[in-house]
């Protein structure tokens, strides 16, 4: 990169946040994924001023930007694919409004979303898309991914909750979408644009998001069953009788015991699935809601049953899965996490066949699911260093996704596309709605320069 | 390749990058920068253990600029060790001869003068001065009490060793301190890497201690507390012969009669206490005997406990990443309303009560002292 490059992003965003040794440039050539590309540069800014002469000036001189938040993203999404400016947002992390009155908050990208949900808890509030990460991602990587995370089933994803934002265009103009309320059909809706645009049209600097009432109880199951089968099952019964639990995950016997290696909990390690089932809301409804799924799942053959009697409890049985991503290195040190998400119903034809496929390719590939949205987590496990094991992953990987579209399916419920799903976009979309999403691409980002070589091949 | 480098070769490849890590370390949490967490640090390790990057300032930074809590440790799902990983690359680091300036500077100073601050043995007694009596130094002793370095050298921390004999003498233990004779227990020297030094002090304090006969030491530093129960032992290849017991392991039986104290308390565990040796219930347990005392926790306790800021030799590595941590935790103890701020360990007692911040006033207590207090009724 020029040195004029550099010395004028260090007088946007100020020395201290300026990062240009080889080291730094190791540091932010990866995310939670695979693939790692170094950028030529680091730059951290605090103000969206920062970020709009960040912007205009890589405009300027044609230098790829990459935008970052935590950088623990699933897909690549903030790894700088071809070089060039990576964009923190960790330090813009401040809590602008909180309207309490009006369910509303205003935040920094940076901010974490469990920081936020710790801040607007006090006030009874809490805010739903609670990603499996969410003590360390941040709200910003949330927009832009559109993220998930187990109460999504009955509460809806990050898209669901966001009001408005504020975003740096590739060029430096600074635009608002939305606003602050909570019905707003003036215009075409451009935050939803925004939303899940994996930070290739614009880089967003303010999150205007909406926030629920603490539900006044909940009640925490744990169902086990002696087959991945049964439990896949009983995921569809559940809904079948009327229940919508705000949560409904599911997890088989290598990820159970991965879990259970790290955080001991008395996880039984010879059962074949398990679900982990929450329900809240009113505390007069909770109880004939845990009967019904319990009758439900005896139907089903579940094995174990129990209800969840203490907040320790809770919190250990949650920590078991909101970690099992990481505990998966216990097995094998690396790993390729898939998202493919298909209609409930079927769900248990989904998981039969990524049993059938780590059979063919002799792979663990551990199930993980967000159950009750048919999202499926499967975890591919191997060892990076052997190149014959990367090339059955390649072909393992390659058949969930196509078995994934037969089943009326997608590629990516909840991380994106990003580098690690690129190849695979046209066997879901058709050519004119790639071009359409091209031709968006270029309306918003001409150059290219923003997040260039993410979700188009 | 050695074994130990093998298992650490194929302990950095385990790092699957989840960022974690990124939860509970306090360093990332006051700066937001991803060479402070472990992760970046772990994948500069990789990146110099496959010749992609050199050892440079920036890696040594990498490798010794850090807390040691060991939050990231017991946060890491893969089970990564990170503090031992971290260990190794510092001893590494120094068989290469290019330790830090400034622990070198330290590494010296108390290998020539035997205390942290660089003072003559003597000044190690002036805690001892201003007592009703004079608590025994020499002679065959069962329980040796090891006041360590910050208790002895630090007037702030001056509390802690007068309360502790005062209950010793209240319930007419056969103790006795070492004195000038008493060095630093080694724990800044082992922890950075340089283990030869660490030796010299081991050797020098397990002397004293058969010296004397005792068959018991007390500490009320959990630093020492870990010198004298885990590095001792791998340091000299036996161990010391001689039973090790924090105080507030301590104060669980000694029977002492406890008046009541009407305070609303927090208690910060201490990253060596806590996590590093597992004692998280004494000190609670010993706090809910004293009538009066409410105990509310703060929010990053136990096992999630944030480092005071005074871990890691911070306070001369990076002043003021030390004081961001120390003003975040004391933030956080204010948070709850309680009165005081109750901690098991002189540094941080020492360090938390050092914030800089006009918004927070609120006492640091250990809970030697307020055992004291609750005893003598004062």
């Amino acid at each position: 990169m020029k040195t004029s490059v550099i010395q004028k992003l260090e007088s946007i965003v100020g020395t201290e946040n300026l990062l240009t040794a080889k080291e730094d440039c190791f540091l932010y050539s990866y995310d939670a994924s695979f693939p790692e590309f170094q950028p030529d540069v680091v730059v951290l800014p605090r103000t969206t001023e920062a970020v709009s002469g960040v912007m205009a000036l890589a405009s300027e001189e044609r230098v790829p930007v990459v935008p970052r938040g935590a950088g623990t993203g699933l897909s690549g999404g903030s790894v700088p694919a071809q070089g060039g400016i990576v964009l923190s947002l960790t330090k813009m992390n401040r809590i602008l409004d909180l309207d309490a009155d009006n369910l509303v908050s205003q935040v920094e990208p940076g901010l974490v979303n469990a920081h936020l949900q710790a801040a607007v808890a006090p006030y009874g509030l809490f805010f739903p898309p609670d990603p499996a990460s969410m003590k360390v991602c941040t709200l910003g990587g949330n927009v832009v991914e559109d993220a998930g995370g187990p109460k999504c089933f009955k509460y809806g994803v990050t898209k669901n909750y966001i009001l408005g934002l504020e975003v740096v265009l590739p060029e430096g103009e600074v635009i608002d979408t939305g606003g602050c309320v909570i019905k707003n059909t003036t215009g075409y809706d451009l935050t939803r644009l925004f939303i899940g645009s994996e930070g290739t049209l614009g880089v967003v600097t303010k999150i205007i998001l909406r926030l629920l009432p603490v539900p006044e109880g909940k009640r925490t199951m744990l169902a086990l069953f002696d087959s991945l089968n049964a439990a896949s099952r009983a995921v569809g019964a559940i809904v079948g009788v009327g229940i919508i639990p705000s949560a409904l995950e599911m997890m088989d016997n290598l990820l159970i015991r991965a879990a259970e290696d790290f955080v001991h909990v008395g996880l039984p390690t010879d059962a074949a699935a398990m679900l982990l089932i929450e329900v809240d809301g009113a505390e007069a409804g909770l109880d004939p809601q845990v009967k019904a799924i319990e009758q439900v799942c005896r139907e089903a053959g579940v094995r174990d049953w129990k209800v969840a009697t203490s907040a320790s409890e809770v919190d250990s049985l949650w920590l078991a899965r909101r970690t099992v991503i990481g505990a998966a290195g216990r097995v094998r040190p690396s790993l390729v996490l898939q998202d493919v998400t298909v209609p409930r119903n079927l769900l248990p034809d989904m998981v039969a066949r990524v049993v059938e496929i780590s059979e063919k390719y002799d792979l663990p590939i551990g199930v993980l699911a967000h159950a009750g949205d048919g999202n499926l987590h499967p975890l591919i496990l191997f060892d990076g260093r052997n190149a014959e094991e990367m090339k059955r992953v390649k072909d393992a990987e390659k058949e969930i996704f196509a078995t994934a579209l037969e089943l009326d399916g997608t590629l990516t419920g909840e991380h994106g596309v990003g580098l690690t799903k690129m190849k695979y976009l046209s066997w879901q979309l058709k050519p004119r709605e790639v071009e359409i999403n091209r031709e968006l691409k270029a309306l918003f980002d001409p150059q290219n320069i923003l997040n260039p070589g993410k979700i188009f091949a | 390749m050695t074994d130990q480098t093998l298992k650490l070769e194929e302990a950095l490849y385990r790092c699957n990058k989840c960022g974690f890590c990124q939860a509970t370390c306090p360093f990332y949490q006051s700066t937001q920068e991803e060479w402070t967490v472990a992760r970046g640090r772990l994948r500069l390790m990789k990146a110099v253990m496959e010749d992609a990057l050199p050892v440079s300032d920036r890696y040594i930074r990498g490798i010794f600029q850090c807390f040691t809590c060991g939050a990231c440790s017991a946060t890491c799902p893969s089970g990564l060790q990170v503090d031992e990983m971290l260990l190794e690359g510092r001893r590494d680091t120094v068989l290469k001869g290019l330790l830090p300036e400034s622990l070198a500077r330290l590494g010296q100073t108390i290998t020539t003068t035997g205390n942290l601050t660089g003072e003559a043995s003597d000044v190690r007694l002036s805690w001892a001065q201003n007592l009703e009596f004079t608590p025994p130094q020499r002679g065959n002793h069962e329980v040796i009490y090891f006041a360590g370095c910050v208790s002895s050298l630090y007037p702030q921390a001056y509390g802690l060793p007068q309360s502790m004999v005062r209950l010793l003498e209240r319930t007419e233990v056969d103790y006795a301190i070492l004195g000038g004779d008493e060095v630093c227990c080694g724990y800044p020297l082992f922890i950075s890497g340089q283990e030869d030094e660490a030796r010299e002090m081991a050797k020098a304090n397990v002397g004293q201690v058969r010296e004397a006969g005792a068959t018991r030491l007390i500490v009320t530093c959990p630093s020492c507390y870990r010198a004298w129960r885990e590095f001792y032992p791998q340091l000299l290849g036996e161990d010391p012969g001689v039973e090790v017991v924090h105080a507030t392991q301590w104060l669980m039986d000694a029977g002492l009669s406890l008046k009541p104290l009407e305070k609303k308390v927090t208690y910060h565990d201490p990253c060596d206490l806590g996590r590093g040796s597992g004692i998280y219930d004494p000190p609670r347990e010993f706090l809910s005997r004293i009538e009066g005392l409410e105990l509310v926790e703060m929010p990053y306790a136990r096992a999630e406990a944030m480092c005071c800021g005074g871990g890691g030799n911070m306070e001369s590595l990076d002043p003021p990443a030390s004081q961001s941590v120390i003003q975040m935790r004391m933030k956080q103890a204010s948070g709850t309303g309680a009165d005081w701020v109750v901690t098991a360990c002189p540094q941080c007692k020492r360090t938390l009560a050092s914030a800089r911040a006009k918004d927070i006033c609120m006492p640091v207590v250990d809970i030697v002292q307020l055992a004291w207090r609750s005893v003598s009724g004062t």
